[in-house]
């Protein structure tokens, strides 16, 4: 396979992004789909990006700050409360979901599948009001 | 203000705090329940007692009598309250 197909998983939006030039097994990327940030690991046949800083608030923050910027985003006024509502996520639940709802699946780890498939846009915020166009 | 006011919400949720600070600055006497923190059994309970009352699973959710108030909305908290 030539490098510009290759692709990368991110185990937190559980999705592939396109592995770019210069990039080898220990580099430091960002997931452009979820803001993620990743260190390549080669798994077999396929690239595999690790959390950096799992569980911490500052993966937490970093993956949000720069989902924001990848889509253009900003934050609201709720901001603090709603990181405070992430950390007691992880720390009842796991990791970081959604605070505003009841449901702990990988598709609801901030941001969510919705979000990242498009609800600000559409409605001008996501349902808990943490990113906004 | 007679009438019992019951507050379904979820620890982590902001707009459910905002809630809970708002009765308590205006004295408001209520009943929370912090749905994530149940077990299991209980939460289903109260999931679909909420699911009930206001057609989906959001929060919080503030009863005062046969009103049912879905979200952090204050003013239609000072409405319903009288405050």
């Amino acid at each position: 396979m030539t490098p510009g197909q290759e692709r990368v998983y991110c185990p937190v939006c559980q999705a592939e992004f396109r592995f770019a030039d210069g990039w080898a097994e220990g580099s430091s990327v960002i997931c452009p789909i979820c803001g993620q940030r990743l260190v390549l690991r080669r798994d077999g046949a396929r690239w595999v990006g690790d959390r950096a800083d799992p569980m911490t608030e500052k993966e937490m923050r970093e993956r949000a700050e720069n989902f924001a910027r990848l889509r253009g985003y900003r934050f609201s006024d709720v901001k603090e409360e709603i990181i405070e509502g992430l950390l007691g996520k992880q720390k009842l639940f796991g990791d970081f979901y959604c605070p505003c709802r009841m449901l702990h699946t990988p598709e609801y780890q901030c941001p969510c599948k919705p979000t990242r498939g498009g609800d600000v846009d559409r409605d001008g915020r996501c349902y808990c009001g943490f990113f906004w166009k | 203000m007679d009438k019992d006011v019951k507050v379904y919400a979820l620890s982590t949720c902001p707009y459910c705090r905002r809630t809970k600070r708002f009765l308590d600055e205006h004295k408001v006497p209520y009943v929370a329940t912090d749905v994530d923190l149940l077990d299991d059994e209980k939460q289903d309970d109260i999931l679909e007692e909420v699911e009930k009352l206001s057609g989906r699973r959001s929060f919080p959710v503030v009863i005062v009598g046969d009103e049912v108030i879905v979200g952090h909305d204050e003013e239609k908290l000072r409405k319903v309250l009288g405050l």
